[in-house]
């Protein structure tokens, strides 16, 4: 667009700019990560102390991924619709009340008092460590736990609740932590991009007469969409590498009937104790194809409104 | 009528923020429990913690405070320094290199842009743990165990803070100003350092704080890459007091380690979210 | 903003520094003085400020003061417990520095941290060598049956006489050869409820519960006495497990890496199916906190299974003042007899410092002041027969806990039936998965063949080279 015109001589700055960027990717992520892509054509574990492989068995390790088990079902499929679950359960509520609160924390009208305290504590869950968060869920809803005894002793329960090793209790629970671990940084992003936006161009909204809800809708949703992508496309890679939450608080086993085992636990089983490369490898080549596609349609369809909506924003300032 | 509007107008505004308070308090109490039980944990004993678990007062609160602190194994204040150091060189490298690339990319015109661009996009999706693995053998390869930098450096690679920066300088930037300081005899670093950094402050202070606090509770690399009693981290040394042996499993002093640990980017967070706010107003000047 | 800009300059300083130091103990503390200074003026960041300036004087006390690099004895452990009895009972030779490398097990990543170091043994500078690990009974033939261990007898651990048989038999490889020593032995006994007992079996004497408890038929039986009665008979469905699995007769995979059930395993599962049908048992893990309330004094659990160790560190809920029934336990040998746990202390090849690593074994089975201190002051049933025979005869000595009983008299009499047989390298996982897959099926959740069925993708998942049915 206008920046054409000036940028030709510049053309070595680009370079200049990004150079430290891409220097310690290729040196400290894509080298590891291409060597795991390789991995994934080979057969390569560790038995005991005992090296298998590498021996090149080409895609076989993706074949054995998508082969049925005894009762019929694909593990891999299996775990992407958990994540999947786990992810929509989880990430939608978190960019709906952080879009909600985003506003009301910026808002000029609402005018909300205390507001640091409650942005301190709103993103006080994502200061734990995810591992002792998961702890702390795990003892209150055990069998044993202070839930249970609430709900056994107030008669609304005959018995205690087994809530972990049931299926919809452990997704919800997975997915409130992530929520509550995760809406107060993405408020916070929110608001960033909300303050971001210049002031007056909601004053004039308002002095032209605009409800509360129209400016929001016309003002602050089209100009937060880069933020909004951003946040949607994090969002979602943080879902699919859902790991640390249900790992804990599942104790690794993605209980019930490895109902609540996400992908990245999947890949971390192989990972752990038989330093099976070849098939890790392989659900990360398959992981990388997912996102890669999701974020793909995503960022597509939001970048392409976004345009528009820009476009028509020049228009009017000029 | 304008009377009646603005009275309808106020009750209206009363009505929204009662609902937006009663939302806030309902989301805080979500919150702060859990800051709640584990400061009730951390001032119970590891027996009465065994016990079950209850919201009262267990009374051995500075038992467990001297227990972790003077911990003979344990350097909880080393540990503490430890992970400052290497969270405060993560966030700031990571800050300030992504903007730079950021800024690199959204400015400049060169012939591998849209190339660079798509795929910083693609690789972000990766998830960290596929990468790990080839890690591990690469810093073993090169014998940098034991040492900050492989926690470091990789932080100046950080596609997901890079996607942020440029989404937000989009939003805020006006190619205009940086052509009018090419014109006023400007270099392109000092326009980026004295010009378009202050503009993102607010892009800044909040990744700074994201950055800060993932490094501070990272555990799986560290995990693998440190044991040199006098290099752990944070996290590292609270998982060795969980997996310690049965007869020191004391929850009591785990729950206060756990509290230690979070101190510290508390008072990080604080500080930054305070400039979040100025660096907004002081923001709201571009044009 | 300014904070912003003072904290990231410090950053940055700390950086460059941190940065030319290498992580060196010296300039760590470099920089923690500068950050110190940067942070100070910060009034807010005032509490980090005050910490590191305490360490700026205790950061060079921690360097090595040894100069010679193979004098520096690296010991790879899971946990601070051995330490603990090392720093405490073990005289460090002069001119030798110990450095401790410690991993936590989390995840496996201590076996993961030591075959990595294990791996590039033959590449490490001296002063990086293993000189001495640690290992947990379930997966130290994955050690000993390699040749990453050597022959503890060539350097000069020698006299096993007073060391108990199977834990030299597990500290050996497939041709006998001996590859470390263990500091613990762990025979597990049945530990009852003295007032449950009275009122099932009309007894509490151990002997003459032994009696009534002596086979897994009259076991099952009392079960069923117990229940109308309105007790359970144990508290996890899993507390049996150990007893059987320890009498196996077949290992967990055969000679062609088939994966195959032992006869006893398959007896643990019928009987924990009828346990569970019959509500005689509960549906916890052995480490659930469900388990655990049952030992409570309002607990309805008769029987418990572990060894010494494990009244101080899991019956915390027994010996608590207000809701505990201290001395309202007793112990037997009960079904079969079995162990659990125990640490084992092995060589690896390429040691520089075999000498000292000998006496270091040598000192933890033989001296009989130092196995005598494990046993009176650190609650150990030490892996020292002659001292242990010297607790049990004498009357003088009982354990509170257990009313009065002489512990160390019943694990003396247990230990000599304890065997080491058909262990696999797998088992530590293969036991936990069976467990915890089976955990299902016994709590109604999925029917027993889905419950196998994970268990045969999580095995392909941990071990590949085994082959499932």
């Amino acid at each position: 667009m206008d920046r054409k015109k000036s940028g030709i001589s510049y053309a070595k700055w680009g370079y200049i700019f990004v150079a430290p960027f891409f220097i310690a990717y290729i040196i400290f992520t894509l080298t590891p990560q291409l060597m795991t892509f390789y991995n994934s054509l080979f057969m390569n574990y560790r038995d005991g102390l005992m090296q298998v492989g590498p021996k090149f068995v080409g895609l076989k390790n993706f074949i054995s991924l998508f082969t049925p088990d005894k009762s019929g079902s694909i593990g891999m499929l299996k775990y992407f619709g958990n994540t999947m679950i786990l992810w929509v359960m989880g990430a939608v509520p978190q960019v709906a009340v952080a879009l909600l609160l985003a506003v009301f924390f910026t808002s000029t009208r609402l005018n909300i008092k205390g507001q640091q305290f409650f942005k301190t504590v709103i993103y006080m869950p994502n200061l734990i460590m995810a591992a002792a968060f998961s702890m702390l869920f795990f003892t209150l809803f055990s069998p044993v736990g202070p839930i249970n005894k609430i709900l056994v002793s107030s008669g609304m329960a005959k018995a205690s609740i087994d809530f972990l090793n049931l299926k919809v209790p452990v997704r919800v629970l997975i997915s409130l932590m992530n929520f509550l671990m995760w809406f107060g940084n993405t408020t916070i992003l929110l608001m960033a991009g909300i303050m971001g936006i210049d002031q007056g161009l909601f004053e004039a909204a308002y002095i032209d007469g605009a409800s509360s809800l129209q400016v929001f809708k016309n003002v602050t949703l089209p100009l937060l969409k880069p933020i909004l992508v951003y946040v949607i496309i994090t969002a979602m890679i943080g879902g699919i590498q859902m790991f640390d939450v249900p790992q804990v608080l599942t104790n690794a086993k993605g209980t019930p009937d490895r109902a609540s085992m996400t992908m990245v636990m999947y890949l971390n089983n192989y990972l752990q104790t038989s330093k099976n490369y070849g098939m890790a490898g392989a659900i990360s080549v398959i992981l990388f194809i997912i996102s890669a596609a999701l974020s793909l349609i995503v960022y597509r369809s939001m970048s392409a409104t976004y345009r528009q909506n820009r476009g028509r924003h020049r228009d009017r300032d000029k | 009528m304008t009377e009646i509007n603005n009275k309808k107008a106020a009750r209206q505004l009363l009505i929204c923020r009662i609902v937006v308070y009663a939302i806030l308090i309902f989301l805080t109490v979500l919150c702060l429990f859990s800051f709640v039980m584990m400061i009730v944990n951390s001032s119970r004993s590891n027996a009465q913690l065994q016990g079950g678990f209850t919201l009262k007062w267990g009374g051995h609160f500075l038992d467990n405070l001297r227990n972790a602190w003077t911990d003979a194994s344990i350097n909880i204040p080393r540990g503490m320094l430890n992970s400052f150091i290497i969270a405060a060189c993560c966030a700031v490298l990571t800050t300030y290199f992504s903007a730079l690339t950021a800024y690199g990319i959204h400015v400049y015109d060169f012939k591998l842009k849209n190339t660079m661009f798509m795929f910083i996009m693609a690789v972000m999706m990766i998830p960290t743990q596929v990468s790990a693995v080839g890690f591990i053998q690469l810093v073993n390869k090169f014998h940098l165990t034991n040492n900050y930098l492989p926690l470091i450096l990789p932080s100046i690679a950080a596609p997901v803070v890079f996607f942020y920066m440029k989404q937000y300088l989009e939003s805020v930037l006006p190619i205009g100003m940086v052509e009018a300081a090419r014109i006023d005899g400007s270099s392109e670093f000092r326009t980026f350092n004295q010009i378009v950094l202050p503009i993102m402050k607010p892009a800044i202070a909040v990744q700074m704080v994201f950055a800060f606090v993932a490094s501070w509770n990272n555990y799986f690399i560290p995990a693998l890459l440190l044991d040199k009693a006098e290099l752990k981290t944070v996290p590292i040394m609270i998982a060795q007091l969980r997996s310690a042996d049965y007869s020191k499993f004391d929850m009591g002093k785990v729950y206060m380690f756990i509290l230690l640990a979070i101190l510290p980017v508390m008072v990080v967070y604080i500080i930054l979210s305070k400039s979040i706010i100025r660096g907004a107003t002081d923001g709201a000047v571009k044009g | 903003m300014k904070k912003v800009i003072a904290l990231a300059l410090t950053a940055v300083m700390t950086l460059s520094l941190a940065a030319c130091g290498g992580g060196a103990a010296s300039s760590a503390a470099e920089t923690a003085e500068s950050a110190a200074e940067e942070v100070k003026v910060e009034e807010a960041a005032e509490e980090p400020a005050e910490e590191t300036t305490e360490e700026v004087a205790e950061a060079p006390a921690e360097e090595p003061a040894a100069s010679d690099d193979s004098k520096i004895i690296n010991i790879y452990a899971w946990n601070e417990e051995f330490k603990g009895f090392f720093e405490k009972y073990y005289t460090v030779p002069e001119g030798y520095t110990v450095n401790w490398v410690i991993t936590p097990s989390d995840n496996g990543a201590y076996q993961q941290k030591l075959d990595e170091a294990l791996l590039n043994q033959e590449s490490a500078a001296a002063k990086d060598k293993v000189d001495m690990f640690l290992a947990e009974a379930d997966y130290i033939l994955k050690y000993t049956n390699s040749d990453f261990t050597q022959d503890v007898e060539a350097m000069g651990v020698t006299d096993f006489s007073n060391a108990y048989e199977y834990t030299v038999q597990a500290a050996s490889d497939a041709n006998g050869v001996v590859k470390g020593v263990s500091f613990q032995c762990c025979p597990s006994a049945l530990i009852y409820r003295r007032s449950i007992a009275k009122d099932v079996l009309g007894t509490d004497d151990p002997a003459e519960v032994q009696e009534l408890l002596s086979d897994w038929s009259k076991f099952e039986a009392v079960a069923d006495t117990a229940k109308e009665k309105g007790y359970y008979m144990t508290a996890s469905f899993a507390e049996t497990y150990r007893v059987f699995s320890n009498n196996a007769t077949s290992p967990w995979v055969d000679a062609d890496g088939n994966l195959q059930f032992d006869p006893q395993i398959e007896a643990w599962i019928a009987q924990t199916e009828k346990f569970i049908e019959k509500d005689e048992t509960l549906t916890a893990g052995i480490w659930d906190e469900e388990k655990n309330v049952q030992m409570f004094a309002d607990g309805k659990t008769m029987c418990f299974f572990g060894p010494a160790w494990y009244f101080n560190f899991c019956m915390g809920n027994a010996q608590d003042p207000e809701k505990g029934c201290m001395g309202d336990w007793a112990i037997c040998q009960g079904p079969q007899a079995h162990f659990w746990g125990g640490t084992w202390l092995l060589a690896p090849t390429g040691t520089d410092n075999a000498d000292v690593v000998a006496d270091i074994m040598n000192t933890f089975i033989n001296d009989e002041e130092v196995c005598s201190n494990l046993v009176q002051n650190e609650a150990q049933f030490s892996n020292n027969q002659a001292v242990n025979a010297k607790f049990a005869e004498d009357p003088d000595y009982g354990s509170e806990f257990l009313g009065g009983q002489n512990d160390t008299a019943v694990f003396v009499e247990l230990a000599k039936n304890i065997r080491f047989e058909n262990q696999t390298i797998y088992d530590q996982l293969l036991n936990e998965g069976l467990q915890s897959n089976l955990q299902e099926y016994f709590k109604g959740n999925v029917d027993k063949e889905t419950a196998l069925n994970n268990f045969y993708s999580y095995v392909n998942e941990t071990y590949p080279a085994i082959v499932t049915p």
